[in-house]
This record gives C-alpha cells, structure tokens and sequence, in this order.
C-alpha cells in the first residue's frame, strides 16, 4: 500500500488534520442547533467543543477496525474550516466503513460536502480497500439525503420511530454503496490497456 | 418495568406456550434440518444442541430487561403438535422496541399457521408489552419469511446488501417493521 499524504486536495479544499487551535473555528458552527442537531454527540458548549476538537484530533488515521479519520474540510486561500468528514471503519472482515460528516451552514449548499466525500470515498474504495461504505442521516435532513443521492449511493433503509434521539421519535436513512458502484461512477476512467505507455 | 405475560396464549387453532423439556424431539425435527437452517445463524442443530435449547426456552417466558427473550412452542390444539417456535424480544425499553422471529417446522406450512401465531404474538407486544415498534429480519432470499412479514402488514424498512458476512458469503437482509398505530389488534 502507498503512502498515504496529507492534506488531501480537492478542487477548492485541503483536507487535513485536526489541530488544537480549530477550537475557535470549529466553535463557529459546531454549537449552531441546526449543526448539533445531526450530531451523535451534542456539543451545546464551548467545552464540549474543545472536547470533540481534542477527540477528533486524534482521528488521524484507520489502523485497525474500529478506528476513525477525521479531517477537516479547509479552503484553500482564506484557510477557512468548513467542516469536517469521517471515515469509520466499523467492520474489518467484512470491508465495511462509515461516513459521517458535518458542514458549517455559511457554507453548505456550494458543493463543498460532495467534493469531501467524493475524496473519502477514493479513499476509501481505493486506498483502505473498504467494500461498502455506507452513510446514516436523520430523515428530516433532507440537504443530506440529496447529497447523498448526487453521490451516487443507494437508499437501503428508512427507519421510522425505531429510537429516541434528542427526546424525540427518531426517523433514519441509511444510504450505502459498494466498491464496484463506486468505480462505476466515477469521474476517471483508466485508460485501455493497448493506450497504457507501461 | 418488566414484562410477563399470561400464558399459554390460545388462538383459533394453536397453543403458544412455554417450552418443556419433553419437546427437544419435535424441536430436533425442524432445527436438525438443513433446509431450515439456511438462513438462521445457527447450522442445523444435533440432539444435545437441541436438548440445550431447548434447556434455555424453558425459561424464556418473560422479559426483566433488555434483550430479553420470550420464546414459545407454537402447538397444533386439536393433535397437541408442535410445529414451530416464535420469540418476541425486547430491544428497547426507553424507546419500546421488540423483534420478533420465528421457525417452522416445513411440514406445517402453507395452512396460516404462522400468520395465526405471528399475528397472537404482536397482540401480545403492542397490547401487553406497549411496545410502540416491532421489527423483524431475514435474509432476502428467504421469501417465505418475508412474505409472512408482508402478510401480517409489517412495511419493508430496509434492504442491505453486501453489509456483513453470513456462513461464507455476502449477505443480504431485509428489516420489517410495524408501528402501535398502524397495527390493527385482534385481527
């Protein structure tokens, strides 16, 4: 397996490493309600943040099952924290991963999310040799269900008042998509062999 | 809170009642098959398995905490047959989640008969356990089962493919489920 560089680059973001001093910019967006709402672990306080900073920081990368990365979403030139994303390694044997993510709402809606995941999902399929990946969102987060859609993955599950979340009956989506899927869609296509210098 | 019902539970034409240990027999009829075993987790079970499980359904009658199971013999009233075997767990208690399942022996099928004991059994959780959700699950190449589901008016919630590894192979798994409201109780 090649080494794996961080940051990774997309068009418009550098995807890297989780540093102590994010706590002021991930403050920005992590305690809005509309943000916290989606979150596993509510971050309703300054400490709570500096708590998910200091967790995430450590995410750095997938060694063995169970393991998370994190990285945050950072534009290039102004260096702004849009976010972040994850992988979750939650199955080894059977090759399976998690994304999850979460997106400052100044920023979302102009692609930023889908050129992240698109990134981790690479990764995922083609560096960590992953097999399914799959994605879990609230079913009234519809900006996800879209993203998710564009991506490409497939509704597997809508899950109706299984759980309490937050004091409320929980609505779930899960979305997924298999490792030849992926390829399938994907933007390059390697060249024919006759075409291939070596 | 806990859970524990009157039983037996009597319906038009079965007994649903606790195990005995007079039953690993009739229980080795069906679990001892590979046929039926397909799509459990389990392999087909030999006599002592069988006497084991059996062994442990005994005292399957109630709930006390989560994941808790109750487990009844689904007898023919009339012949004082048994022919299959239901379970309802208890995967919730905040949320009031169940699941349920069942096996039959292959003999029986095809007369209602588990529709009848299926249908007794989510009487029993949404009106005597006031659970507010049951689900079940299976294997999507196991029709019969799922067909079942579709019967008793559970909604398919989930199609999972590839998700996990089963008895050497991908798997691919259907989830069903009924909500309190949507369940019509006594029909």
């Amino acid at each position: 397996m090649t080494g794996l560089q961080f940051p990774l680059a997309t068009d418009r973001l550098e995807l890297r490493h989780f540093e102590r001093a994010d706590v002021a910019l991930v403050g920005r967006y992590h305690m809005l309600p509309a943000v916290q709402r989606y979150l596993v672990r509510p971050t309703r306080y300054q400490e709570d943040v500096a708590a998910a900073v200091e967790i995430m920081r450590g995410q750095v990368c997938l060694q063995r099952p169970g393991d998370t990365l994190t990285l945050a979403m950072q534009r290039k030139g102004d260096k702004a924290v849009l976010g972040h994303v994850s992988l979750h390694w939650s199955d080894a044997t059977a090759g399976q991963g998690e994304l999850l993510f979460a997106i400052d709402p100044a920023y979302a809606g102009g692609g930023f999310l889908t050129e992240a995941l698109t990134a981790m999902l690479d990764l995922a399929f083609g560096h960590y040799g992953i097999h399914r990946v799959f994605v879990r969102c609230d079913g009234r987060n519809h900006h996800s269900a879209k993203l998710m859609q564009k991506l490409g993955m497939r509704l597997e599950a809508h899950y109706r008042e299984h759980a309490l979340f937050q004091g409320e009956w929980d609505e779930e989506l899960h979305f997924a998509i298999l490792d030849r899927e992926w390829q399938a869609t994907s933007k390059v296509h390697p060249l024919p062999l006759r075409d291939r210098v070596a | 809170m806990g859970f524990y019902p009157d039983l037996p539970i009597i319906t038009q034409r079965l007994t649903l009642r606790p195990f005995t240990r007079g039953d690993v027999d009739a229980v080795l009829d069906y679990r001892g098959r590979e046929d039926v075993a397909l799509y459990l987790f389990d392999t087909a079970l030999s006599r002592e398995e069988c006497a084991l499980a059996v062994q442990q359904r005994i005292l399957q009658t109630s709930w006390s905490a989560e994941g808790d199971k109750i487990v009844l013999a689904a007898v023919l009233s009339e012949s004082d047959t048994l022919i299959g075997e239901l379970s309802l767990i208890w995967r919730s208690e905040d949320a009031r989640q169940g699941e349920i399942g069942w096996i039959f022996h292959p003999d029986h099928h095809g007369r209602g008969y588990a529709t009848e004991a299926a249908s007794a059994l989510l009487d029993l959780g949404f009106q005597g356990a006031d659970l507010h959700r049951i689900f079940a699950r299976c294997d999507a190449r196991n029709a019969s089962s799922w067909r079942l589901m579709e019967r008793l008016g559970m909604r398919r919630e989930a199609h999972f493919r590839e998700h996990a590894l089963f008895k050497g192979g991908w798997d691919e798994e259907f989830v069903y489920a009924v909500l309190r409201r949507e369940w019509r109780t006594g029909g």
